[in-house]
């Protein structure tokens, strides 16, 4: 069956490419803004075997990895600390809110007022981004543990760190790993953002190089790229999800 | 008397509104004794405070003549809702060793009382499945084993077989009945079923509702050990019952 799905969207995908080149050899689009695929596969290539693809590629995916990583330790040590603290929760959660609405791309001034035009701003602006929804997801997920849980807890005679390592935390970590997911999205399209406000060397100031150059076969090779990195990252989660959630 | 629980003039008011009046109940060791009354009498309130999980507004609850003001590890609690009181996330086997580490025994220890438990309660051979994995009789099963692993001298259960099939019912009263027998626990059992509290109890108590009161206490002079064959069928059975389900009619003043 899923051998069945697996071929099923792989023919999907070589539908959608042969439109695509279809689209391009019968110039139904002009190829200044649509290269031929096979155009993108010469820029791939080409970019592979100079050796300056891959450091690019490289730095792109550290800074995301980076990034969320760092997001994903603040928001949810944080969250857990509202989640179970009352007293935290007096005490972060109003700042936090003003906090939360803000838009990154307002911040962005501020880290490079900050930071400069440095590798940490990138990783800053990444993080903060991500941070959000690890933090939101995490303090949902211990608000959400089955108060029966406790009562057990309480009746068992577990101490109060037992009780969050044994029992919150676990019943938390769905909420926590969805909330990594979507941190790993925003940090997927910052790293773009980053790159471009800082000029920092990838993927996604090379999208904008190869934009302002009308390389267009060189901005698809890029975009190709940050897919194939977010599909990868996608995987890997999920991989981590089933292990460490395979009860659900 | 050997007492083991008191209610003294215990009550309890929310905002304002009495649930629980006046209660006053002596259980000696060994005892099993059956709580019934109408819903929203006030049943599980009184269950939460012997538990610890709540403090009565005025009067007191002494067990083994010390007031109860917080749980004690001694004093194990089934609920209804096995499917809450489980980890789902953790085995049969897992639910269990947290009662263990909450005992603090020994973990070299652990693997031989948890094969010990889940032989207790007939989980044999689900020691690898979760809760999500199992029965409900078989959860229920479960979580007896986990408050069997506390060796508690009281054992207090809210409803335990109120969601479970008529067949898997009667099994495990007799189940926890053989258990009451051989470690000698107080059961404080509440139920709202009258049939089963005369055949569990060595004595029920009757409340009567808004505001929760003692309303009539019933000692039941059955022979042990119980049999639903024939305790069911016992004269002295179908009197109780009787005199329990007219009381329970004309005390609710419905
Ligand atoms: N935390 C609470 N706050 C306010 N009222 C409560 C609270 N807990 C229980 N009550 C009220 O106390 C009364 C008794 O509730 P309780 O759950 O003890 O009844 P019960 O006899 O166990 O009923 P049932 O047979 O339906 O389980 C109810 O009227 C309920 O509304
Ligand atoms: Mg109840």
């Amino acid at each position: 069956m899923r051998a069945i799905w697996f071929f099923a969207s792989l023919a999907f995908t070589a539908c959608l490419i042969g439109l695509w080149q279809l689209a391009s050899a019968t110039g139904l689009a002009s190829p200044i803004f649509l290269p031929a695929p096979t155009r993108v596969l010469d820029a791939l290539v080409a970019g592979f075997s100079s050796g300056a693809m891959p450091a690019k590629l490289g730095a792109t995916t550290a800074r995301v990895f980076v990034g969320w990583a760092l997001a994903s330790l603040l928001g949810v040590a944080l969250g857990a600390l509202i989640g179970v603290s009352q007293r935290a929760r007096i005490y972060i959660a109003p700042s936090l809110e003003f906090l939360r609405p803000l838009p990154v791309s307002a911040l962005v001034p501020i880290f490079i007022g900050l930071l400069g035009y440095s590798e940490q701003m990138v990783l800053a602006v990444i993080a903060f981004g991500a941070f959000w929804p690890c933090l939101l997801s995490t303090i949902h997920g211990f608000s959400a543990v089955e108060p029966r849980l406790y009562e057990v807890s309480k009746v068992l005679g577990l101490s109060r760190w037992s009780m969050i390592r044994k029992i919150a935390l676990p019943s938390a970590l769905p909420d926590i790993i969805a909330g990594m997911r979507v941190g790993l999205t925003v940090s997927l399209i910052l790293v773009v953002v980053g790159e471009i406000l800082g000029s920092r060397e990838g993927i996604g100031y090379d999208i904008l190089l190869a934009q302002r150059a009308f390389k267009s076969p060189d901005l698809f090779a890029g975009i190709i790229l940050l897919g194939l990195v977010g599909y990868a990252s996608a995987i890997a989660i999920d991989w981590l999800e089933s292990r460490l959630v395979r009860w659900r | 008397m050997d007492r083991v629980i008191q209610f003294s003039n215990v009550s309890l008011a929310i905002g304002g509104r009495h649930i629980l009046d006046d209660i006053n109940i002596d259980i000696a060791r060994g005892e099993f004794v059956a709580i019934v009354g109408p819903s929203g009498c006030g049943k599980t309130t009184l269950l939460r405070l012997l538990a610890g999980l709540a403090a009565p507004s005025s009067g007191e609850i002494l067990l083994d003549g010390t007031p109860v003001r917080a749980p004690r590890q001694d004093v194990a609690v089934v609920f209804q809702d096995y499917g809450k009181a489980l980890l789902p996330w953790r085995t049969a086997s897992g639910n269990i060793a947290l009662a263990l580490e909450a005992m603090n025994v020994p973990r070299d220890q652990w693997p031989a009382r948890i094969a010990e438990l889940l032989a207790t309660m007939g989980l044999e051979r689900d020691g690898d499945k979760r809760p999500g994995e199992m029965s409900g009789g078989m959860q229920q099963r479960l979580q007896i084993a986990r408050c069997l692993a506390q060796q508690p001298g009281v054992l207090l259960m809210d409803e335990p077989f109120g969601a479970l099939d008529a067949i898997t019912r009667q099994l495990l009263q007799d189940e926890v009945l053989a258990l009451a027998e051989r470690t000698g626990m107080t059961v404080f059992f509440v139920t709202h079923d009258l049939e089963e509290a005369i055949y569990l109890g060595n004595r029920v108590v009757a409340l009567n509702a808004s505001p929760g009161r003692v309303a009539r206490t019933f000692p039941i002079d059955l022979p042990h050990p119980r049999d639903q064959l024939s305790t069911r069928e016992h004269p002295t059975f179908l009197e109780l019952r009787h005199d329990l389900f007219s009381f329970i009619k004309g005390g609710t003043g419905k």
